[in-house]
């Protein structure tokens, strides 16, 4: 399956900002985020270990960032299915 | 002997050339004479444009010839390493040929030594093209001790010379003896790295000569054999924890596979920690005289602060290899066998009576280790707004607190360094060996336990299918301590797992330079950490759980 992929760069303001990060955490509660670009759809899908990192900013000439990095993998958690591994190696 | 067009010949004319040149040294210094001295200049100016010639062709092998295989390429390094220091001896006869020049009486000389350093310089030389061409140990071995009679030799008239300079009287013949005998002794050294080199040309391993004489002794004294000569000598590994070993067989072996029974394990290290492994060996072989190897030789160092063991080789494969390369089947089985095995380990040599487990303090033992690798592997404290991010000091000392409250049970003897590859499973017997046992004690069970689980888990292997493998060797052995535990009423195993999870997590990141693999096993021992601090008020520990996805990648 090829890598999915979607991308999104705005202007907003801080209330428009509050609204997003809100349904974000609706996601996380509910475990799945789902993302659409043009009728194409991606389910993201965050449970068990995820990795957080947040990254700040500030310049002297004001120039600001916040990054919010969270990262998972979604075999991630006990993706262990006996009996079916697909490799055999000879000795 | 494996062959390489030219070198070979090159090789062998650089040795007899050098040989020559010592031959000549020795006649000028007996009676100086402008003709030999003539000889021995122009034969420099040919042994220098020999080594060039040698080393030109050895780089353009080594760079050039993709087919070779780790013997032949040891090989050619080794025929590198004897030519830079045969040219490097050729330069030292030079420079004692030309102190002569300075000598105000040439037959001053002659009431010192020099004639017994140039015997053994003689004698090592001859050894080299035989000791290489037939990989012949003893005359390796017999090079590089000249190194050491050399020096006695240099010490002997730098010590007599000192004491002669006192009387005011032939200093310049004194100073100019003392510079002869100094190269004599620069010479010794440039010996013991040919002896050195062809040792690596035969073992295809660097090892030091004392360590060779520590294993003569321990193989004489358990009389495997009385010389190194008739000992086929293979490193086979070198472990993380400071130890060398190598595997000792028979040279008939390869002719008489069943001989290799007799295989052994040469292992040298600090005394405490050989001394230590032995009794422990003993103590394994008097509860479960088939699980560990027996020592067949010992050898103390008391001088040197030195140990050396002759252990018997284990026949079988690492469970590592087992994981990682045998069918599914076959590692179903030999982690059958090694639950089992453990299962009988812990039930028979199980203790009742609590005890307080040292998980934080032992994680606190390899912080300077880890964070040599890894200096960012220390968090100070932080703030997200509301959110306190604890710092890895406060999780420390909170985690230790935790410990206290919660001591183990009862006691059983553990490995001590359960590691996956120190597991030998053989299919034949149905058995698995325990090796490297130097940190065997009456413990925890779940030492073993968080120690086999992050083994398995930090092998860095990522390609999914051999990843899935590893995962289940975690899930199988994870479900036999869980039944280990409910069976013996261990009610708060899941939190001291959590801690003896969370030090194997930290300490593994000192052997990994994959930052990223480093990182994340770093974030799963602080992970597990916040848990139990976050579950410290509610200060219940039979009802934590420990976050089974913790244990897979």
């Amino acid at each position: 399956m090829a890598d999915e992929k979607f991308i999104y760069d705005s202007l907003q303001d801080a209330e428009s900002i509050t609204q997003f990060i809100a349904t974000l955490r609706d996601g996380f509660e509910n475990g799945k985020i789902s993302l659409l670009t043009n009728g194409e759809e991606i389910v993201l899908s965050p449970k068990g270990l995820l990795n957080f990192s947040v990254k700040a900013k500030r310049k002297r000439d004001g120039e600001s960032k916040l990054s919010i990095k969270i990262a998972w993998k979604e075999s991630r958690g006990g993706a262990v299915i006996p009996g079916t591994s697909p490799i055999r190696i000879e000795s | 002997m494996y062959t390489f067009e030219g070198i070979d010949e090159n090789f062998k004319f650089i040795v007899m050339d050098v040989d020559a040149q010592a031959r000549t040294a020795r006649a000028f210094i007996e009676s100086p004479e402008a003709g030999l001295y003539r000889k021995i200049a122009s034969r420099d100016d040919y042994i220098d444009n020999l080594k060039t010639i040698i080393e030109n062709k050895c780089y353009a092998r080594i760079n050039g010839d993709k087919t070779l295989d780790p013997a032949q390429l040891n090989k050619i390094r080794a025929i590198q390493v004897i030519c830079v220091n045969l040219e490097r001896i050729a330069d030292f006869l030079v420079n004692i040929v030309r102190q002569m020049g300075f000598m105000e009486d040439q037959a001053f000389i002659h009431r010192y030594l020099w004639r017994d350093s140039f015997d053994v310089i003689q004698e090592s030389l001859g050894h080299i093209l035989d000791g290489f061409r037939k990989e012949n140990m003893s005359k390796a071995l017999s090079i590089c001790k000249a190194e050491n009679v050399l020096d006695k030799l240099y010490k002997e008239s730098f010590d007599r010379i000192m004491l002669e300079l006192k009387s005011g009287q032939n200093i310049q013949d004194l100073v100019t003896t003392l510079f002869i005998f100094r190269y004599f002794e620069r010479i010794g050294d440039s010996i013991l790295n040919i002896g050195e080199a062809i040792i690596f040309a035969i073992i295809g391993e660097r090892i030091k000569i004392e360590q060779f004489e520590a294993l003569q002794r321990t193989l004489s004294k358990s009389g495997f054999s009385e010389s190194v000569a008739e000992i086929d000598f293979k490193a086979i590994w070198g472990t993380r924890s400071g130890c060398r070993i190598g595997r000792v067989g028979r040279h008939d072996s390869e002719a008489n596979p069943a001989s290799d029974r007799q295989s052994s394990i040469y292992k040298e290290g600090s005394l405490e920690k050989i001394r230590q492994e032995k009794a422990n060996i003993e103590r394994w072989k008097s509860l479960f005289p088939g699980l560990v190897a027996d020592v067949f030789g010992f050898h103390e160092d008391e001088e040197e602060g030195k140990g050396a063991m002759l252990v018997e080789f284990l026949q079988g494969c690492t469970l590592d290899e087992v994981v990682l390369t045998s069918e599914e089947e076959f590692m179903r089985n030999a982690l059958f066998v090694l639950e089992q095995t453990v299962r009988h380990t812990w039930t028979a040599t199980l203790r009742p009576g609590t005890f307080a487990t040292g998980y934080m303090s032992q994680l606190r033992k390899r912080l300077d280790g880890v964070l040599r690798m890894h200096p960012e592997f220390w968090r100070l404290p932080q703030a997200l707004g509301r959110a306190v991010v604890r710092s890895t000091e406060d999780l420390l000392a909170e985690c230790e607190a935790v410990e206290q409250d919660i001591p183990a049970p009862f006691t059983v003897f553990v490995h001590g360094d359960f590691n996956i590859n120190n597991i030998v499973y053989n299919h034949e017997t149905q058995q698995v060996h325990y090796i490297d046992l130097y940190r065997s004690k009456d413990y925890d069970y779940l030492q073993d336990a968080a120690t086999f689980l992050v083994s398995n888990f930090r092998m860095p292997i990522f390609e999914p299918a051999l990843r899935g493998r590893i995962n289940l060797s975690i899930a199988i052995f994870h479900d036999f301590v869980k039944s280990f535990a409910a069976e013996r009423g261990d009610a708060t195993y899941e939190a001291r797992l959590a801690l003896a999870l969370s030090r194997a997590f930290y300490t593994s990141t000192r052997f990994e330079l994959n930052h990223r693999f480093a990182k994340e096993m770093f974030h799963r021992s602080a992970y597990l950490m916040e848990k139990i601090v976050d579950h410290k008020d509610a200060g219940d520990w039979e009802a934590f759980r420990l976050p089974e996805n913790i244990l897979y990648l």
